[in-house]
C-alpha cells in the first residue's frame, strides 16, 4: 500500500499548490525514482479533469551530457520546449535524486554556457507564472540521495519531509491556509517599508526596497513553503554577506560564500570550496552578479539544515539572497538565466533593521 | 560495468539504423527500466553531433489513464505533442515495460478510443518518414517481462535479444550490412516474380505480387530485422493456410489459426482458442478481411517464438502474412485499422514456387 502521507501530499498539491481545474493541461517534471507520488499525483489531477502528462527523467544523462555534448548541443534549445512552455496551464515539479553529487566533475563553463542557453525559456516560464496565465510548484520526493545530504536514515528524512509539508497532519490544507494568513500580515507590514539592513557575523548589507511588493510564499509555488521575499531595487544593494551554509547550485556544493556588494552589483566573492566555480556562475550574464531576491525563512518545522535548498531557504530565523533572475511578482526587474538562493543563519546572534527599527533578533521576527 | 553487448547495440542503432547527422533531432521513447539502453544511446547520439529529447514512461502511468481519464480526457492529444511530431528527425522506440499483460483488463472500447485519437500522429510520422523527414528504429530492451513471456530467464532472453541485434558479435554493423547484400540480392528476384504458391501441411495459398515492390528490411527501422516483405495483389489470394505460431493481440492470444480466402477476401476463418477475438478481428473493417503484406523472415539469429512481433516474424524460415492495411512503398492499396501479422513455420515442412518454379523449401531459399 502507498505511505497515505504521499496520497495527503499528492491532494495538496493538486488541490491547494496548483488549484487544478477541469480542461487544464498539467505537466509532471520528475525523476522516474519519484514513481510512487508521480502515479498519486497523476491520478488526482485526472481525478479533477485535467489532463495531465508526465516529463519523467532517468539517472545518468547529464553527466553524459556535459561530458559529450559539444557547444552547439550545449547552447540547443528544442522549439518544442519553447512551444510547450506557452501551452501548460500549470507544471508540477517533483524533485528526487539518485545522486545529489553527479555533476561535481562536470565542467562550469559548460554548465554554464547550457543555461544560459535556457535563458529565454526561463524568462518566458517566469513572465508566464508572475502574470497568473500558469501555475507551477516545485516539491520534493524522500529519497535515499536528499536522506544522506541531511545525513540521515530514509526513514528519518520521510518523517523530516513530511513532518515539514505537515501531510502528516488530518488537515494540511487548513494548515495551510492558517499559516497563509499570518504570512499575508506580515508581508503587508513589511510593503511600508522602504530600507533593510541584515547584520550578522561577517555580515552587514543593506537594500532599498520601496515600492517593491513583499511575496507571502505559502505553498503556491513551492511545497513545502514558508516564506516572506522581496526584490531589492536592484542596484541598491550594499555591503558584505557571508553565508553559514554552503550554497548548493546544479549539484555542486560551495562552501563559505563571502560576497561584497557595490551598487547591487557583486564586486568580490570568495569561497574556502569550488571558488572557481562560484565565479563562473558570476560570469553566466551581467544579471547573474545582482541580487534576484531576498527572504525571510518562516518554517519553524524546519530546524535542521540538510543540503536542499526547498527546505533550507525556509528555515525560520534564516535569511537568503538569490543571485540572478528576480520575480516579477514582486516587481523585480533583473534578468539572468540564474536563479541560486543562498541561506544564512540569523538564528544566533543575528538582526535585522527594517527603517532603523528592529525587526527581527536572533531567528524572531518581531511583526 | 556496462553489458559490452548493450554498447554495441546502441553504436548499431545510433550509427547503422538511424545513421544519425549533426543537428538531427532525436527523439527516444522508453520505459524507465530501459535507463542502460537509453544512457548509451543517449552518449552515441552527443558523440555524433544529435540533439536529443527523452520521453521516458514510468509503470502504472497508462494504466491509470486508461481506467480514470472520461472519454475526453482518453482522446486529449497536446497541441505540443502535434507539434512535436512535426520536429523531430529521428526516433527510437525502445520496447521493455514491467509487465506486459497490464492492459488485460482494460475495456478494448476504451483502447480504441484512445487508438483512434492518436492515428492522426502515426499517420503523419508514416508521410514524413516516407517524404525521408523522418527515420526511426523500433527496438528491444531486455526485461523480466519480456523474457517471461519468452519463457526465458533473463540472462537467457539478453543472450536472445543481443543474438538477434548482432550485438554479440564484434562488428554488428558489418554483419547487417551483409545481411543487407543477401537481401538485396532477393529483394532482385522477387521483383521479377508474378505469382506465389505456398505448400505445406493444411496450406495450399496462392497470390499474385506482380508488380508489386519487395522491400528489404535490414535493421534500420527494427532492431532486430531480418525480412523481405511486399504487399499482395489485393484481391488475388486463394486457397487456405494454418499458422503454427499464436497470434497475439493487446495481450490476448489466438491458437491453431486457419484461414481460407477466395479472391483476396478471408472465407472461413477458424482457432483452436480466441476464435472469437480472430473473427473480430477480421470483422473490424472491410480492408480487414484481406492480406496487406506477404513476406519471409530470415534472421538466422531467432528461432524462437517468443510473442513479440519484433522478433517473431523474423524467425528465419518462416514467412508471414499480416490481415488489414498495406504498405504504400510497396504499392498495396488495402486500407485498414488493422495490421495482424501471422505467423506461418515453413522450417520442417514447406515449400514455396515462384512462377511454378521451387524456390524456398524448408526455411531456405534454393
Amino acid at each position: 500500500m502507498t505511505d497515505p502521507r504521499l496520497q495527503k501530499l499528492a491532494q495538496v498539491l493538486v488541490n491547494y499548490c496548483l488549484e487544478l481545474k477541469p480542461g487544464q493541461q498539467v505537466r509532471i517534471e520528475a525523476a522516474a525514482l519519484a514513481e510512487p507520488l508521480i502515479r498519486e499525483a497523476y491520478r488526482e489531477a485526472l481525478k479533477v479533469g485535467a489532463h495531465p502528462s508526465v516529463r519523467a527523467s532517468i539517472g545518468g544523462l547529464t553527466p553524459i551530457f556535459f561530458e559529450l555534448a559539444n557547444e552547439a548541443q550545449l547552447k540547443f534549445t528544442p522549439e518544442i520546449e519553447l512551444f510547450a512552455i506557452e501551452k501548460l496551464d500549470a507544471r508540477l515539479v517533483i524533485w528526487a535524486d539518485w545522486n545529489t553529487r553527479e555533476l561535481t566533475n562536470a565542467d562550469p563553463k559548460k554548465m554554464a554556457m547550457a543555461q544560459g542557453a535556457r535563458k529565454q525559456l526561463f524568462k518566458r516560464f517566469m513572465e508566464r507564472t508572475a502574470k497568473g496565465e500558469m501555475r507551477w510548484v516545485g516539491t520534493l520526493f524522500p529519497n535515499h540521495a536528499s536522506a544522506q545530504d541531511a545525513e540521515m536514515s530514509l526513514e528519518e528524512y520521510e518523517n523530516f519531509v513530511f513532518g515539514a509539508m505537515l501531510v502528516d497532519r488530518p488537515d494540511p490544507v487548513a494548515e495551510w491556509r492558517r499559516i497563509s494568513k499570518e504570512q499575508e500580515r506580515q508581508a503587508q507590514v513589511l510593503n511600508q517599508v522602504k530600507t533593510i539592513r541584515m547584520q550578522t557575523r561577517d555580515t552587514d548589507l543593506t537594500f532599498r526596497c520601496a515600492g517593491r511588493k513583499w511575496i507571502n510564499c505559502d505553498g503556491q509555488q513551492n511545497f513545502p513553503d514558508g516564506e516572506i521575499f522581496v526584490c531589492p531595487i536592484e542596484d541598491t544593494v550594499e555591503g558584505n554577506i557571508r553565508f553559514s551554509f554552503p550554497g548548493i547550485y546544479m549539484g555542486k556544493e560551495v562552501d563559505d560564500i563571502r560576497l561584497r556588494f557595490v551598487k547591487g552589483e557583486v564586486v568580490e566573492a570568495h569561497a574556502a570550496k569550488a571558488e572557481d566555480f562560484l565565479l563562473s556562475v558570476l560570469d553566466t550574464d551581467p544579471g547573474a552578479r545582482f541580487v534576484g531576491e531576498i527572504s525571510f525563512g518562516t518554517n519553524y518545522g524546519i530546524q535542521r539544515f540538510t543540503k536542499n535548498t526547498l527546505f533550507d531557504e525556509k528555515i525560520g530565523g534564516t535569511m537568503h539572497l538569490a543571485l540572478g533572475a528576480s520575480l516579477k511578482e514582486s516587481g523585480g526587474v533583473n534578468e539572468s538565466a540564474v536563479h541560486w538562493d543562498i541561506v544564512c543563519d540569523f538564528r544566533s546572534a543575528g538582526e535585522v533593521h527594517a527603517d532603523g527599527k528592529l525587526i527581527l533578533k536572533d531567528g524572531k521576527l518581531l511583526i | 560495468m556496462t553489458d559490452p553487448r548493450l554498447a554495441r547495440m546502441a553504436r548499431t542503432i545510433i550509427d547503422y539504423s538511424l545513421a544519425l547527422k549533426p543537428g538531427d533531432l532525436l527523439r527516444i521513447e522508453a520505459s524507465a527500466l530501459a535507463q542502460p539502453l537509453v544512457a548509451a544511446a543517449f552518449a552515441d547520439a552527443t558523440r555524433a553531433g544529435a540533439n536529443v529529447l527523452f520521453r521516458i514512461s514510468l509503470d502504472g502511468i497508462s494504466e491509470s489513464l486508461l481506467r480514470l481519464a472520461s472519454d475526453e480526457q482518453l482522446a486529449y492529444v497536446s497541441e505540443s505533442e502535434r507539434v512535436e511530431t512535426e520536429t523531430v528527425t529521428a526516433r527510437l522506440a525502445i520496447g521493455g515495460g514491467w509487465n506486459n499483460r497490464s492492459l488485460s483488463g482494460i475495456s478494448p472500447d476504451r483502447l480504441a478510443i484512445q487508438r483512434k485519437a492518436r492515428a492522426a500522429i502515426g499517420e503523419r510520422m508514416m508521410q514524413r518518414r516516407l517524404k525521408g523527414e523522418l527515420r526511426w528504429c523500433i527496438t528491444q530492451y531486455p526485461t523480466q517481462a519480456s523474457a517471461q513471456d519468452a519463457e526465458l530467464s533473463l540472462e537467457e532472453y539478453e543472450n536472445f535479444v543481443f543474438g538477434a541485434c548482432f550485438a554479440d558479435r564484434d562488428d554488428p554493423v558489418r554483419e547487417w550490412q551483409k545481411l543487407s547484400s543477401m537481401q538485396a540480392a532477393l529483394v532482385e528476384r522477387l521483383n521479377r516474380v508474378k505469382k506465389l504458391r505456398v505448400e505445406a501441411p493444411d496450406t495450399e495459398l496462392e497470390l499474385s505480387v506482380q508488380n508489386r515492390r519487395w522491400i528489404n528490411s535490414d535493421g534500420k527501422a527494427n532492431l532486430p530485422s531480418g525480412e523481405v516483405f511486399s504487399a499482395p495483389v489485393e484481391d488475388s489470394v486463394n486457397g487456405r493456410i494454418r499458422f503454427e505460431f499464436p497470434a497475439v493481440y493487446s495481450g490476448r492470444m489466438v491458437t491453431g489459426i486457419r484461414l481460407e480466402f477466395k479472391d483476396g477476401r478471408v472465407l472461413a476463418a477458424q482457432a483452436e482458442s480466441g476464435e472469437d477475438l480472430l473473427k473480430a478481428m477480421i470483422a473490424t473493417d472491410a480492408g480487414a478481411a484481406r492480406l496487406g503484406e506477404v513476406a519471409f523472415g530470415t534472421n538466422p539469429g531467432i528461432q524462437r517464438f517468443t510473442q513479440n512481433i519484433l522478433f517473431d516474424e523474423k524467425i528465419g524460415g518462416t514467412m508471414h502474412f499480416a490481415l488489414g492495411n498495406g504498405y504504400p512503398e510497396c504499392g498495396g492499396s488495402n486500407k485498414s485499422a488493422i495490421h495482424w501479422d501471422l505467423i506461418k513455420d515453413l522450417r520442417a515442412e514447406g515449400r514455396v514456387f515462384a512462377d511454378g518454379e521451387l524456390t524456398y523449401e524448408r526455411g531456405r531459399f534454393k
